[in-house]
């Protein structure tokens, strides 16, 4: 007989699924579930009902004596109907798509809380490469598919909610290039926050991209914003997590404890000509033993405790061990034991809510990081509110707000020089204690170093105290960001929508750096060179502020059909135009010749007149009309065009409007046939162009540089020289792309291939300083990247309380250019200290590394020959060019494999990040070597004596290799002084190139799920305990004493590495409250 | 959507256009910066005079370019910053409309850009042997061949003579523009023809009769006669218009350079009055620094206040200088209106009392027979005596002029330096190539690297035959 059932439908989470079919299996009577979730239906008792909801799994439950039923809906995890966002912010079905996409959750990202989102992104999809840095907030290189511009901006494209935002880098092209003293102040996208992001997806290809137009040639990152959500609870979510940091040994120096300050035996005319016993320092007549202050490297005298010396800390009467000698140790705090604890605490709020007209949601998020530097922090405000509304049924309203404010206080310095980690990494005293370094300056406050000019000149002469550098010459910086989107949709018909759309993002960021009266003097302000950076003068104190102003702007008109034309076909088509513009500004100013009033850091505090200031304002804009056609046949077939045209105001006027197609297509092909452990099969296929026009200021017309006068005006040719005749650039691509589910989707494995070309680009080239200039601004060179992209996914284990997901992400780039602007056969890309350039070379992959190599003896075949030696010195024979390819800063390979187990409430999961090859060349090998820092340089030789004893007594080393005439090499080299090893003495940079590989446990996260059991009776609706490990174990690399990932910053130049800061092993603790 | 989209594309604070005098102003000082630079990413030639040691980094020292691409920084200034703001400058000056009587000017500064280049052009000749000539300085042209270092030096001496000849001493030139003469058009004809004197005699080894003719007929058309018309740029007392040695060694406040032992060892030997103008005590002695080793900075001698000054003369082209020249010439028997004795002597004194020192100091250090030329040319055991004694008093008072120093050693072959400790190479008689024109101007560079007789230090240069 009937009788009335009823009951909650509710998702996992135990939120109502208000809409969800319960429909009586065998019959066409049904209901739908309330908005809060409630339902009821009249059926007979014996009979099943069948429970439906989108994204969500089919239940069937047989109708017993109960009258009530409710219902947890599972989320159908592998849904093929999953729908992901593309451009514009329009979602598709994926099956429908003809071109590779990959979306990352959210929760996957907010896991571990770096302060830069997309460091988390590295590992979790294919084909992207996320290079990040050591450095406390620093810039995260983000490539998609390979290098494409080979001088322009490689970054991927960065979009929330269909409006592209900037994702810009100001680090100066003195930091990218390493000179010193400079700092990487990140990039823009690190404003994100992880706890909005609902979802990412990287849209890699241009087919899938073009859309966008010119910008998105490097693939976008499309990140969707967390809407509020139909809830039963109060809406409020709390999140708070903390991360304390350890430092990973293997990426730092470890020190040979054996010998202390000194380059060598030169100092004495005792037995220890290693030390200095010419200098009274007691004042008691009598010479006194003490070491060489000057000396920044440790190829010193052998540590003897028993030997009583003279060492920095008995020079200044505020030391404790004023005028004693101490005994001759290695430190018992070396410089590791400088580095503090690093925390980070993020603690969010969110109120979300929807209705019958709406949604809204509004989250605040304070970030707190305390770096691993000495009085170092990076601070965040993230407010971001967003909302929905129907005024009817047919005019819908949306509206997004983020404001940011980021405040950093004390980067770490980058680069060769006046970097404390490349002091440490290079010129070092193995004998200084740092603790005493630290006591000395908070008892005092004064630049009391371990490197004083002479026993009686307490003047730094090389390094100053690194605490008086930490906290007499840091920098600040702070920026205030606002990024907001409001849209209307009016439906005008069932399948035909008008959608308007305006969109900012705008920034002021403002950065200090300070140099104390009384450092030691390096290059500091403003330079003469391209953009103020290079050449800057040597002094000892300054204040330099760049103020940066930036504003984006989209507006947006597209119609937007859906509509199915008869039973099997269907028709989705946008159409619509886009104004974007831009406007950017920055102005940098310093003092000159040092500053007047000590710690007045304002430019009216400079001692000479202020330097010229450096100022950049430019303007630019996009006007593009697009349309795109997508035809699918039974849900099997599907094709799809699309053609942008752009108006851009970068190129001359009659090479500024351009067109570019796109085509794509898919083919279910499981739709037709019949196979078992086939779940679903796609094959699909596309080709697309994208253009792009010049980007930042002018490049069109010629200008002139202006100098500080000297009696009277001072000019200059510009370096660069512009071109007239520009043309946009292109780049054209084509993809194919297998999809396949086996085993009720199960398993599955997503192949792509594809290959790019990117042609007539606008380059500006490094010609030969003869032609007058250093750059010229071109339309040429041809780049090709080809690739492989796989992804994986299982559930080996699936049972009702476990289930073991295994997903993994391998990309392999190939990239080689093809030709170069006006027949040029090479391409500096960058030029560093030690004699290496970074290039693009006709034949090669882009960044390849030159410098000088070991000759051979049989030059045809060096990887197996022998290396020459000349039998003199015992020192190889290097060449005397220094074009040799050297390495290669590309990747064979890179997989990531993370690894999911979920037991009732409980989940663990781990990602192990691995990248197969390339190449990093290290200055901190080149010099630290030579200078005697690591313990490589302090080892017992085949003779089973200390190398560093003499010759005559049974030191010393014998390079393997051959002599020119193919004898074996038997001269034996002394390394009793400095520059046995490292770049003095006959190695060539070869030597200092190493294998960039790694293998490292990136994430493991286990998570802890509250059951509804225990919260069914509070006001809690939700609660997750989280605890958190990230890059806990680097398995394996070759990059001796640092993290191979540890590079200069984001750009185009990867592939050298100086003074990077210690990679840390980070453990964090994670609560989430909903309620 | 705009139809005037590329107005936005404007560049509102970068002038598009210059006056040629502000491109000449630029010029000449980022020219005289790079002569007289002691920094060691820019000029290394004190340092291989071995006037100068570093104290504690001593790779240069031992005459390392490669580790921070020297040669490259010297290459860049003087084509980009020198020669092609001189090229442009000429050019706007060409097409500029003067209003009388400024327009007659207008050939006058022509020339004297003219001398500046001939200028920049010989120190490239002198420094890397072949280079970019006929090809350079055109934007068009990607990958410049490198002319043969003789053609390109010889065309240079006619450039200059034409120049000079074409200097219209009743007319006006530049003004306030000039730091070196304030336009004096007069003292820029002396000059020039002292430069041709200097180009002359460098070739005297290469083809004694084109030199012979080139320096006597500079000297006829008048050369320096007097300190007073010494060739020197004018630095300002505040940054960054100070004199390079300023900034590297007081602004810096560095400790990298103290005096190197073989010149203050020949100074000691010879009493010379110079070692208090130039250099510091240390307990009342003047103390070099052994070369290419470690020295402490503190128990050396290192740059007087004088040489450190904000506003030093920039010094390029001197009397004394040329009297050294003179008598080189006359040595080898050409027409230089004196002995090869009194130039010799008149070089000396002329010295001396340049760096402030007196007619007494000057007389007693002339009366030492080990200074007294006839005494030393009889004593001398050199193959060619006059090229041991006018060189080593020529390198002396060639001090804190680097490349001039360096060119002097090169040629005369004398005094015999120091082999650095830890020398990398033999004694550098070139800059090698810049690193840069090795990757991006390759087919050019090897041909010149073999025409030169391969790219290293040690290759002699054209000019240099002994």
């Amino acid at each position: 007989q009937e009788k009335t059932i009823s009951g909650i439908i509710t998702d996992s989470s135990g939120l109502p699924l208000p809409g969800a079919t319960i429909l009586i299996k065998g019959t066409s009577s049904g209901s739908s579930s309330d908005f809060d979730g409630k339902y009821s239906i009249s059926a007979k008792q014996g009979g099943i009902l069948i429970f439906s909801f989108v994204g969500y799994t089919t239940q069937e439950t047989p109708i017993n004596s109960s009258n009530t039923i409710n219902i947890t809906m599972k989320e159908d995890t592998e849904s093929l109907e999953e729908v992901v966002i593309t451009a514009l912010g329009v979602s598709r079905e994926k099956k429908s798509l003809g071109y590779s996409t990959q979306k990352v959750k959210g929760d996957e990202l907010t896991a571990v809380k770096s302060g830069n989102f997309v460091n988390a992104l590295s590992g979790k999809a294919s084909g992207i490469k996320i290079t990040k840095t050591t450095n406390m907030g620093g810039s995260t290189n983000v490539l998609i598919r390979g290098n494409t511009s080979l001088t322009g901006n490689n970054q991927a494209l960065f979009v929330i909610d269909g409006v592209p935002i900037s994702n810009r880098n100001t680090n100066t092209r003195a930091q990218q290039q390493a000179q010193g003293g400079n700092y990487d102040y990140g990039n823009a996208a690190s404003d994100i926050n992880p706890d909005n992001i609902e979802s990412v997806n990287v849209l890699k290809g241009a087919a899938a991209s073009a859309l966008y137009g010119s910008r998105a040639a490097n693939g976008v990152i499309m990140i969707t914003t967390k809407k509020g959500k139909k809830s039963k609870g109060y809406g409020v979510t709390i999140n708070s997590g903390v991360t304390f940091g350890s430092i990973d040994k293997s990426t730092f120096t470890k020190y040979q404890n054996e010998y202390g300050a000194g380059y060598g035996p030169y100092y004495g005319d005792c037995e220890c000509l290693y030390l200095n016993n010419h200098i009274d320092i007691n004042g008691d007549g009598i010479p006194d033993t003490s070491v060489p202050f000057t000396e920044d490297g440790s190829y010193g005298a052998r540590f003897n405790p028993n030997l009583l010396v003279y060492q920095w800390d008995s020079l200044d009467p505020d030391n404790p061990n004023f005028g004693k000698p101490t005994p001759w140790v290695s430190a018992k705090n070396g410089p590791i034991s400088f580095f503090e604890t690093p925390i980070t605490i993020t603690n969010s709020v969110s109120l979300d809510k929807a209705g019958e007209n709406g949604s809204f949601r509004i989250n605040y998020t304070n970030f707190d990081q305390k770096g691993l530097m000495p009085n170092s922090s990076i601070k965040k405000h993230n407010l971001a509110m967003s909302g929905s509304h129907d005024f009817n049924k047919k005019l819908h309203a949306t509206g997004y707000a983020n404001y940011i404010k980021t405040n950093g206080l004390g980067r770490n310095s980058t680069g060769y020089n006046d970097n404390i980690v490349s002091g440490f990494k290079q010129w070092w005293q193995t004998n200084v204690d740092i603790q005493q370094q630290k006591d000395i300056y908070f008892a005092t406050r004064r630049n009391i170093t371990w490197n004083p000019s002479s026993s009686n000149d307490l003047t730094p002469i090389y390094w100053d105290n690194p605490y008086w550098t930490r906290y007499e010459n840091y920098q600040t910086d702070e920026r205030n960001r606002f990024i907001g989107n409001t849209s209307l949709t009016y439906d005008l018909k069932d399948w035909l929508t008008i959608t308007g759309r305006v969109a900012t993002d705008t920034y002021n960021e403002l950065q200090e750096e300070r140099r104390q009266v009384g450092s030691v003097p390096t290059a500091f302000g403003i330079g003469s060179g391209i953009d103020g950076s290079i050449n800057r003068n040597t002094v000892d104190s300054g204040y330099m502020r760049r103020d940066i102003t930036a504003t984006e702007s989209n507006y947006d008109l597209f119609f937007n059909i859906n509509k199915d034309l008869s039973d099997s076909f269907n028709l989705k088509s946008i159409f619509g135009v886009n104004i974007n513009r831009n406007e950017f500004s920055r102005l940098t100013s310093a003092t000159q010749g040092g500053i007047s009033v000590p710690g007045l850091y304002a430019l009216k505090n400079s001692k000479d007149p202020l330097a010229l200031p450096v100022e950049t304002v430019w303007k630019n804009g996009t006007d593009g009309l697009y349309g795109s056609i997508s035809l699918g046949y039974k849900n099997t077939y599907y094709i799809d065009a699309t053609m942008r045209k752009d108006h851009v105001s970068t190129l001359p006027k009659n090479n500024s409007t351009f067109y570019y197609p796109g085509i794509s297509g898919s083919f279910i092909f499981s739709k037709l046939i019949t196979i078992d452990w086939l779940s679903f099969g796609k094959l699909s296929a596309n080709y697309a162009e994208v253009g792009n026009g010049a980007s930042g200021a002018n490049q069109l017309q010629d200008f002139f540089d202006i100098n500080t006068p000297i009696g009277s005006a001072s000019t200059s040719v510009s370096n660069t020289k512009n071109n007239p005749d520009l043309k946009p650039e292109r780049t054209n691509s084509y993809e194919f792309g297998l999809e396949l589910d086996f085993l009720k989707n199960r398993f599955g494995a997503d192949i792509t291939y594809y290959q790019s070309k990117s042609i007539d680009q606008i380059v500006g080239v490094r010609v030969s300083e003869a032609t007058g200039y250093l750059y010229k601004i071109v339309n040429a060179g041809e780049i090709e990247n080809k690739g492989l992209e796989l992804s994986l996914s299982g559930t080996p284990i699936k049972a009702d309380n476990f289930n073991w997901n295994v997903n993994v992400n391998w990309t392999r780039n190939r990239n080689k250019v093809l030709s170069l602007p006006e027949g040029l056969q090479t391409l500096q890309l960058g030029s560093f200290q030690g004699g290496i350039t970074i290039n693009a070379q006709v034949g090669q992959p882009y960044g390849v590394i030159y410098g000088s190599d070991y000759t051979y003896l049989n030059p045809e075949n060096p990887i197996a020959s022998e290396r020459l030696i000349n039998p003199t010195s015992g020192e190889y024979i290097k060449t005397s060019t220094s074009n040799n390819i050297i390495g290669d800063s590309n990747p064979d390979w890179q997989m990531g494999i993370s690894n999911n187990f979920n037991y009732k409430n409980l989940s663990f999961s781990f990602l192990i990040d691995i990248q197969k090859g390339g190449s990093i060349w290290s200055l901190d090998q080149y010099y630290g070597l030579a200078t005697g820092l690591p313990e490589e340089t302090a080892f017992t030789n085949d003779l089973g004596n200390p190398v560093r004893n003499t010759l005559a007594d049974g030191g010393g080393f014998i390079n393997q290799g051959v002599n020119p005439d193919g004898s074996v090499n038997t001269t034996r080299i002394r390394a009793d002084r400095f520059g046995a090893f490292g770049y003095r003495r006959g190695l060539p940079d070869k030597a200092f190139s190493y294998d960039a590989g790694y293998v490292k446990l990136r994430e493991v996260a286990l998570t802890y799920n509250l059951p509804e059991s225990i919260l069914k009776n509070s006001f809690i609706t939700g609660a997750t305990f989280s605890i958190i490990g990230s890059n806990l174990w680097i398995i394996d690399k070759s990059l001796p004493h640092a993290d191979p990932e540890s590079g200069l910053g984001a750009g185009n130049i990867q592939g050298y590495s100086v003074g990077s800061l210690p990679s840390t092993r980070d453990f964090g603790f994670n609560v989430k409250l909903q309620f | 959507c705009s139809s005037n989209l590329e107005n936005l594309n404007k560049n509102t604070k970068d002038p598009d256009a210059v006056s040629g005098e502000s491109l000449f102003t630029g010029a000449q000082k980022a020219l005289v910066d790079q002569i007289v630079h002691i920094n060691v990413n820019e000029n290394n030639t004190k340092l291989w005079s071995q006037f100068l040691q570093e104290t504690t980094y001593t790779d240069e020292s031992n005459y390392d370019q490669v580790t921070r691409t020297i040669p490259e920084n010297l290459w860049s200034a003087i084509y980009k910053d020198v020669l092609k703001d001189l090229d442009e400058a000429s050019k706007v000056i060409t097409k500029t409309t003067y209003t009388s009587p400024e327009d007659q000017n207008t050939n006058n500064k022509l020339m004297i850009i003219e001398i500046m280049k001939v200028y920049a052009y010989s120190h490239l000749v002198e420094t890397f042997g072949n280079i970019p000539y006929s090809e350079a300085l055109n934007i068009d042209i990607l990958s410049p061949a490198y002319d043969d270092g003789l053609t390109i030096y010889k065309d240079l001496i006619d450039r200059l003579s034409t120049a000079v000849n074409s200097l219209d001493i009743n007319n006006g030139s530049f003004t306030l523009e000039d730091n070196i003469y304030t336009g004096d058009v007069d003292a820029w004809r002396k000059f020039g023809n002292s430069l041709k004197l200097r180009m002359g005699m460098l070739l005297a080894d290469v083809d004694n009769t084109f030199a012979q003719i080139t320096v006597e007929s500079a000297i006829a058309d008048g050369i320096i006669m007097s300190s007073n018309d010494n060739t020197h740029i004018h630095y300002l007392t505040s940054a960054p218009n100070t004199h390079p040695v300023h900034n590297e060694v007081i602004l810096s406040g560095r400790k990298d350079f103290i005096a190197g032992a073989t010149l203050i060892d020949i100074m000691n030997t010879l009493k010379d009055p110079r070692r208090p103008l130039w250099f510091k005590t240390v307990n009342e002695n003047y103390v070099g620094g052994e070369i290419g080793s470690p020295s402490s900075y503190s128990s050396h001698s290192s740059l007087s206040s004088q040489v450190t000054a904000a506003d030093a003369p920039g010094v390029i082209m001197s009397y004394s200088e040329i009297q050294f020249l003179l008598a080189e010439g006359a040595a080898r028997g050409y027409t230089t209106g004196d002995t090869a004795e009194n130039h010799y002597k008149n070089g000396i004194i002329s010295s001396i009392l340049e760096w402030g020192g007196n007619n007494t100091d000057a007389t007693d250090y002339l009366a030492q027979s080990t200074v007294d030329y006839n005494t030393l040319i009889t004593t001398s055991t050199a193959t060619t005596p006059w090229k041991e004694v006018i060189g080593t008093q020529k390198w002396i008072s060639l001090f804190n002029r680097g490349p001039e120093a360096w060119t002097s050693i090169r040629i005369m072959d004398y005094p015999v330096l120091a082999t650095p400790t830890e020398a990398v190479s033999g004694f550098p008689n070139r800059y090698t190539y810049p690193i840069v024109e090795q990757t991006i101007n390759a087919a050019n560079y090897n041909a010149a690297s073999k025409a030169i007789g391969g790219d290293l230090a040690e290759t002699k240069l054209f000019w240099d035959k002994f």
